[in-house]
């Protein structure tokens, strides 16, 4: 029973929460154009982080 | 309650519908002259918007019930704004680090509140938790 609500519990909240995170740290490198993280981000979501607020060159 | 595959394409999509209005309503204020093509900006909307939508429908479920507010509609608004300035305050920062890669855009700003309002709002509408499981 244990085991059965331990892995209920991991892909009902862990792994979403999980998966959660990693997507805001994708949309911080996004939003800020971080190149040093994923090479060429800045210029290609340029336009986005303009769009939306985001202080640009 | 969990957050499934269900409320994940929900909030996806949400994202992607912010993302083309987001690039739409910047088509007629010109807060911003794209400086890419059509065909480009619509993938990165695309894109750009469903990473938003994602993280702001995975905090409404993680973080919704911190706010001091009843109702789907302004809980998932207050999520949204909070998220974007929360962005916008770590650009500001940045760009008192760095001012000749980071510039504050009064214009562009105005527009992304509310555009984050708009987004919360979608989310408060249509992306609603089964509280029974």
């Amino acid at each position: 029973m244990e085991r059965i609500f331990e892995r209920d519990f991991i892909l009902r909240a862990l792994l979403p929460a999980i998966f959660v995170v990693f997507m805001a740290l994708a949309l911080v490198v996004i939003a800020y154009g971080f190149d040093t993280v994923a090479n060429g981000v800045h210029d290609t979501f340029h336009d986005f982080r303009h769009v939306i607020g985001m202080p640009c060159h | 309650m969990g957050f499934g595959i269900r409320n994940f394409a929900v909030s996806a999509f949400l994202g992607v519908v912010w993302g083309w209005a987001a690039m739409t309503l910047n088509s007629f204020t010109y807060a911003f002259r794209y400086e890419a093509g059509f065909l480009h900006n619509i993938v990165i909307f695309t894109i750009g918007g469903a990473v938003f939508g994602i993280v702001v429908g995975g905090f409404i479920w993680l973080f919704g019930d911190l706010f001091p507010f009843k109702g789907r509609i302004p809980r998932a608004v207050a999520v949204s704004v909070f998220l974007w300035l929360l962005l916008f305050g770590g650009g500001l920062i940045l760009s008192g680090i760095r001012p000749d890669r980071y510039h504050f855009a009064a214009y562009q700003a105005m527009q992304g509140f509310f555009l984050s309002i708009v987004l919360g709002i979608f989310f408060g509408i249509f992306l609603v938790f089964d509280r029974r499981s």
